[in-house]
Formats: structure tokens, sequence, C-alpha cells
């Protein structure tokens, strides 16, 4: 006993004094950013995933030969220039010369070879990023410094596509030689800053590139630490641990917090997402087109955004945000029309009292709100709404595809390529894993003509009609396109909130 | 006390095999983890998914992916997370110390507290340190520990500035997570030793003690808390075990890289190996310290041994 006592007592004073072992000062030191992000994506390969919290860090390690920043317009990246050939089947790139990876390996026409067909072939099979780039045949090197990508099909989206996630450029000799593994811990590319360290769980650590392209960034140092419970982000932010929160942490209910401290701002804009409640068009009473259009009627969204979202979002017609390529801005909501809306359920036969379902994302706080105002309008014409919450990915991956919703259930969507065909081929091209109901032959023909039209004008006119017609046929009751939510440090400088959460942070400075 | 031990262990391996199968079986019933890759990621056909399942291994029949996650257990490789491909051997080696050491001395904390504390309310019963100690003990009761989390931190991390708000970064960062814990376990430990003590105080070798003249520290320390001390170890032992799954909410306030981090995120991103991982070391931990109340029970009290 009398061992066991001191065998104890010796442990414990191990433990006490191994807490000591680990050191990390405060994140202080002029020049260095620390940043919170909501999410690991455990791995740092580009190929490896969509997670907008990989891009929110990658977009500092790597450059794609295109660029899009925080004004979402298309810029030369890599490539210094391009040309459509062959009637849009065949792109040819100039490549920028005496660029270098982080590894002093030098960026040419092979690596961007290497890049595509590690991407199209066996390697890229194992993520999830290859369906994006399925356009492409093949990547030919003319010379050192030019490079031609044959394509299948013209994809009028490819170049917005080629400036972000699995279209990143990446180093063959390092990849090659290190393997991959290695490659997924101890990311090499050519941007701003060079990777340095990377805790799973906890924090990945970058330093300046001095030799960067696009000229060398004005921080020397940053870390993201990954800290999911919005609570303790922003507790840190207000600490002065922590220089900028990225979304999606901050919930609506913690703006005012931020906002009374005088060292610290929100700053929002525009997001990718957009939230819909979705019919069931094919059974129960929201298979009649009537009823589906008297819904929309009766809620009124304008209210819900100004009084539920604070403000922070935009009220939206179909199921896109403005920024969106495709979005129609002469578009009319459905004016919020209780009486007309009344007048629709009683043609349709629908009596007051019937009942409905609506679907929601169980850990999601305001559409747990909205839902109930939502419900309590329906209310108001004689239709009684149950809500049904659901663990997120239960919804998305099996409640949803397998067709086993209620009669209206919420989607969340929206890719960081902000086009229009993104969700709407997915939401209404029939078969597509999240369509479990609709069948629309008319849909489906204007979908598809679009896919290959490089002609933007063109594009944009057969969108719009897709928008309209899926309006018309009131497939979903839209709802609104949430604000990305930044919590930032007042002494950060120079910082432009992107809307997809790709932030480059080569001109930001902090006090 | 050899075949005893041997039973224990048997009925220890089964338990953890039973959980094992129970939880990989329950997380295969509840979404793709090929077609949560997808999500926000715009279109992607049949054929995309399977290549994804058959890289990540779930196509193969459940009983398959079953057996090579035993075979995995075995040799200590427990694959790959699906998220990011890295070695869940890694991931656990990296959160298991940090929720160990964590708990550990969440518990040091409170058996630190609880002991003396319990003692005193027990020599001092009815009096004003007794109620005092009793009303501390059920506010701390009533504590829901997020809330406390929350509490603690805003004081000492944003309105002091003392101690970091989260992460584990230096000693200063163990304090809150600890005492967190440790508040919550203490009061109710202190109730459990000052019952215990209450009995032991009454016992007719505790007067004979005093009658020899011993002083009371000796009395209550060496003999009377000696012999309180079987209910204890017991209850402390399994209280171990409600730790570890307790701790997954603290490990979240405070941003804390441990076990219930992991646990957290493979839940939600449906990353089967790491959480079957998670699960079989917990409950191996879990079931080990059930183990060794058993064997703690021998040393103390002689018995026991000669059973």
């Amino acid at each position: 006993m009398q061992t066991i006592k001191r065998g104890l007592a010796k442990t414990f004073m191990v433990l006490a004094l191994s807490g000591t072992a680990f050191h990390a000062g405060p994140a202080l030191a002029a020049g260095k950013m620390t940043i919170s992000s909501p999410q690991d994506p455990g791995s740092w390969d580009p190929i490896d995933t969509f997670l907008v919290q990989w891009a929110a860090v990658s977009t500092n390690i790597f450059d794609g030969l295109t660029y899009r920043g925080p004004d979402l317009k298309l810029v030369p990246g890599l490539a210094e220039s391009w040309e459509e050939l062959d009637e849009g089947k065949r792109i040819r790139f100039k490549l920028r010369q005496n660029v270098k990876f982080h590894d002093g390996e030098v960026f040419n026409a092979q690596a961007v070879k290497f890049t595509f067909e590690r991407l199209l072939g066996e390697e890229g099979a194992k993520g999830p990023q290859r369906s994006n780039y399925t356009t492409i045949e093949s990547v030919e090197v003319i010379d050192d410094y030019t490079v031609d990508m044959k394509l299948k099909t013209r994809d009028p989206v490819l170049l917005t596509k080629l400036a972000g996630y699995g279209a990143m450029i990446v180093p063959p000799k390092y990849i090659q030689e290190k393997g991959e593994d290695t490659f997924n811990l101890n990311p090499v590319g050519t941007g701003a800053f060079k990777f340095v360290s990377y805790a799973p769980k906890v924090d990945i650590k970058l330093a300046a590139n001095p030799d960067y392209w696009g000229g060398a960034p004005k921080l020397a140092e940053v870390e993201y630490r990954f800290i999911t419970e919005p609570a303790t982000a922003v507790a840190e932010l207000q600490a002065g641990r922590v220089d900028l929160v990225i979304p999606p942490t901050i919930p609506i209910g913690m703006i005012p917090v931020i906002e009374g401290d005088a060292n610290l701002a929100i700053v929002s804009v525009p997001g990718p997402t957009v939230d819909a409640l979705r019919f069931n068009t094919r059974d129960g009473i929201t298979a009649d087109p009537k009823v589906r259009k008297a819904i929309i009627m009766a809620v009124d969204r304008a209210t819900i955004v100004q009084s539920i979202l604070a403000g922070q979002a935009s009220e939206i017609v179909s199921f896109q945000s403005a920024l969106s390529f495709g979005y129609d801005a002469d578009l009319k909501a459905v004016a919020y029309d209780p009486e007309g809306a009344k007048t629709l359920l009683a043609e349709a036969g629908v009596k007051p009292g019937a009942t409905l379902q609506i679907d929601i994302r169980g850990n999601d706080s305001t559409m747990n709100e909205v839902a109930q105002v939502i419900a309590s309008y329906l209310q108001m014409v004689g239709i009684t709404a149950t809500i049904k919450p659901y663990e997120t990915n239960v919804l998305i991956n099996d409640i949803i595809p397998q067709g086993k919703t209620g009669a209206m259930f919420q989607q969340k969507w929206g890719g960081w390529t902000f086009d229009y065909d993104n969700t709407a081929y997915a939401m209404y091209h029939s078969g597509e894993k999240w369509n479990p109901y609709d069948k629309d032959e008319t849909l489906d023909k204007l979908l598809e003509s679009q896919r290959p039209l490089t002609d933007r004008a063109q594009r944009d006119k057969i969108l719009k009609e897709v928008g309209r017609y899926a309006a018309d046929r009131a497939l979903e009751l839209p709802l609104y396109n949430s604000n990305a939510i930044y919590g930032i440090s007042k002494r950060v400088k120079g910082f432009v909130a992107p809307s997809d959460n790709r932030l480059k942070l080569t001109d930001v400075t902090v006090d | 006390m050899a075949g005893f031990l041997i039973k224990r262990l048997l009925q220890a391996i089964f338990v953890v095999f039973a959980i094992t199968l129970v939880v990989s079986f329950a997380i295969r019933l509840t979404g793709d983890p090929a077609l949560m890759m997808f999500q926000g990621g715009g279109s992607m056909t049949e054929g995309d998914l399977m290549r994804i399942r058959a890289s990540l291994g779930t196509d193969q029949p459940f009983i398959m992916q079953y057996l090579n996650f035993l075979k995995g257990m075995v040799t200590l490789d427990f694959g790959r997370s699906f998220t990011g491909g890295t070695s869940v051997s890694m991931l656990i080696g990296n959160a298991l110390p940090a929720t160990l050491l964590l708990a550990f001395i969440s518990m040091f904390v409170s058996i630190a507290l609880s002991i003396p504390l319990g003692i005193k309310a027990a020599t001092a019963r009815g009096k004003g340190a007794d109620q005092a100690i009793r009303i501390l003990s059920l506010i701390g009761l009533s504590f829901p520990n997020f809330w406390l989390a929350t509490m603690l931190v805003l004081l000492f991390a944003v309105t002091l500035g003392w101690l970091p708000p989260s992460g584990m970064s230096g000693w200063t960062s163990y304090v809150m997570p600890a005492v967190t814990m440790g508040i919550i376990l203490t009061a109710t430990n202190v109730r459990l030793v000052r019952t215990s003590m209450l009995e032991t105080l009454q016992s007719q070798y505790v007067m004979v003690a005093r009658a020899k003249g011993l002083s009371e520290t000796t009395v209550l320390y060496k003999h009377a808390l000696r012999n309180c001390a079987i209910p204890l170890i017991t209850y402390f032992g399994l209280q171990f075990g409600g730790l570890l799954g307790g701790i997954v909410v603290v490990e979240r306030v405070f941003n804390w890289p441990g076990m219930g981090t992991l646990a957290f995120d493979a839940v939600s991103a449906r990353d089967y190996p790491v959480l079957q991982a998670v699960i079989t070391v917990l409950s191996l931990m879990i079931v080990g310290v059930n183990l060794l109340v058993d064997i703690a029970y021998g040393l103390v009290d002689p018995r026991v041994r000669t059973e």
C-alpha cells in the first residue's frame, strides 16, 4: 500500500509537471495573425475535399491557373493568359515564368500536366474533387511555359473552377519523392505563404513566402486554430488571442456581443449559401402546384429576414443568391398575400386544418426559429404544420435522397463557383440524388442545353429561364441567402471579406 | 483471486466486443460518408460515389468491414480517417494523452478537495462548517458543466484576462477545464466521503483508537479513512468512466484536442474508422478501470485477498 501511495503521488507529480512541457506563447508578436476556423479538413491535399475551411487556409498556400478574389472577377493566376481554340474544346494557357514552389522546385508546364493527371487519375478517384473536372480530357505540354487543355465537351464554368480547390497546382517532384501521405500533412505550393506545421484538430501554421510572384505578403506568420464552439471562438477573439473568426462560426445571436466590444467589429458579406424549403411535388397536398403557390404566398419572408435573421441575409426569389451567374434581377418575388393563399387553397380543395410536415436540420438554430414562424404563417391560412428536426447528415444523406421527407424539407445549398447550374442541376434534373420527387422533361432539357455552352449571354438566358420555370411551378419556398459573418479585431488592417471564405492574406497587416 | 480475475477479464473482453459491434453497426445506418463529401460540391455521378466508396472500403459488406476493423484492432492499426486520410492511430495518439491528463488532473483536484472537506463535514456534523460544505456541494451539483465552463471563461479569460479561454498550451490552459470538471466531481464526492466517514466514526475501533490516546489526525486519516476507503475507491473508479464521457462537453467548450473533440468531429463527419477507434479505446479504458477497482479492493481489504 505504501508503495502504491508513493507511486500515485509520483504519477500525479509527473502529470502535473508534464503540463508545463507544452509551450506556446500568446499570439501577439507583430506581424502574426491568428484565425479561428470551425473545422479541420484533415488533409491539405487539394483533391481530397470540398470543405470551405480547407480553402480558407489553402488559398494562401496554393495557386491555380486562374484566380478569383473577393470581387468574384476572374483574373490570371499561374497562367498569364489563355485562349480558346477548337471552338472552345481546347484552352491554351501561357504560364507565368520564374515561379518556384516552396521547396524550390520550378513551376512549369510539366507541373500543370502532373496536377491534372493526378486529379483525374487513380489518386483523384479517391477524392470528391475529380467529379468537378471530368470535362478535361487531357493536358498537353506545348513547351515549358505553354500547355493545352483538351476538353471532352465545352465547359463554361471550367475557368472559374481552375481558380480553386481541386485545380490548385501541386509540385510533381515533391509528391513523387515524398509520397502522398507526406503531401497530405505537409503541403507545398506556390502561394503567398509557406506551410510550417500542422497539428490535427489544433492548428496549422504558415509563414510568409518572400519570393511570392504576386509580391511578398505583409504578414510574417499566420496561424489557423480549429475552434468549433462559437462561444469559445468569440471568447478567444475578445481575449485578443484570435484576430479573425471566419464563417460559419458566429451565430446571429452573438453579433451584439462582438459589436459591443470596442476592439472588435463584425464584417458581413453575402455568402454562397441559400436556404429554401423544398416541396414534395409527388405526394400529398403539395403535389398540387396551387397548394405550393398558396404556401409561398402565405409566408412573409421580408419579416423573417428582418426580425429573425437581423438583416444578416437577403430574400431570394429563386434557389440562388444575387451573386450567382444566372441570377435574374427581373424575376419578382411572390408577394405576401394570406387572403390570396386562402382562396388558392380553397380552389385546390384543401380544407382548413390540413396538416403537413416540415423537415429541418436540427442543429441549425436559425432555421429552427424560422420554421416555427413559417408554421404560424401557415396556421393563419388554415394549414397545421409540424416541424421535424433531423440530424443534418441524416436529413441530407438519407431522408432527402430516399424521398422520405415531409411535404416540405429544408435544403441549404450553394457552391463556391457561384453558378446557378451548380444548384439547379442538382435540385431539378430528374434522377439527381437530391431530387427524389420531381421529373420534368422541359426542365431536364433546359438544364442539359446550357451545360456545354461557352457563350455566356446564351447560358445566362437559359439559366434565367430555368429560374423562372422553377418559380412558375413553385418547386420550392425560396427563403434567404445568409451572409457570411466574420468577427474581426480592429488591429487587423487591409482585410477584405470574401463571400466564398477563400481568404487571401497577402495584403493584410496586424498592428 | 486469480480465477476471479480471469473471469472478470473475459467479461471485459466480451463487453468491449459488444460495444464496438453495436457502434460500428449503428453508425453505418445513419448516412453514406461518400455522399457527404459531395455536400455543396455540385453534381456527381453514381460512378464518382462508387469510386469513393471503394477507396474508403464502405462498398464491402458490413461483416467484412467489421472483421477488417477487428484485424486492425489486434495489430493496433485502426486504418485511416475518412476526413483527409490521416492515420487514426496518430489521431488517437495525439488525443488520448490530452484527455487522460485532463481526466487525471480533474480527479486529483476532486480527491484533494473532497477528502478533507468531507472529513471536516463529518467531524463537524450538524455544525456551521458541515452546513456550509453541504450547501456548497448542493450548489456545485446544480451547475451544468457547460454553463460553469462558459462562466469561468467569461470571468477569467474575457474579463480578467488571467487565463487562456481555450486550447492546450502551457499549464495555465489546464486550470479552467480541470477546475470545471473538478468542481462538479467534488460536489458529489464530498457527500460520499462525509457519509462514509460518519458511519466509520461510529465504529468501536475508532473509539478504541481515541481511547488509546492517539491524536485526532491519526485517528481520522490512518484508521477511519482507510476503513471507509473501499466504497470511495469503487466510486472514484466508476466515476472515472463517467468522467471520460462527461469530458466531451468540457473539451468542446475549451477546445481541448482530446478524445471528446475527436469523437464529436467523427460523429458529425461519419468518420467510421475514427469513431470506432475512439469508442474502442474509451471502452477499453472504462472496462480496464473497473478491473483495476476490483484489484484495488484486494489491496486495500485483506478479506477480499484471502477469498
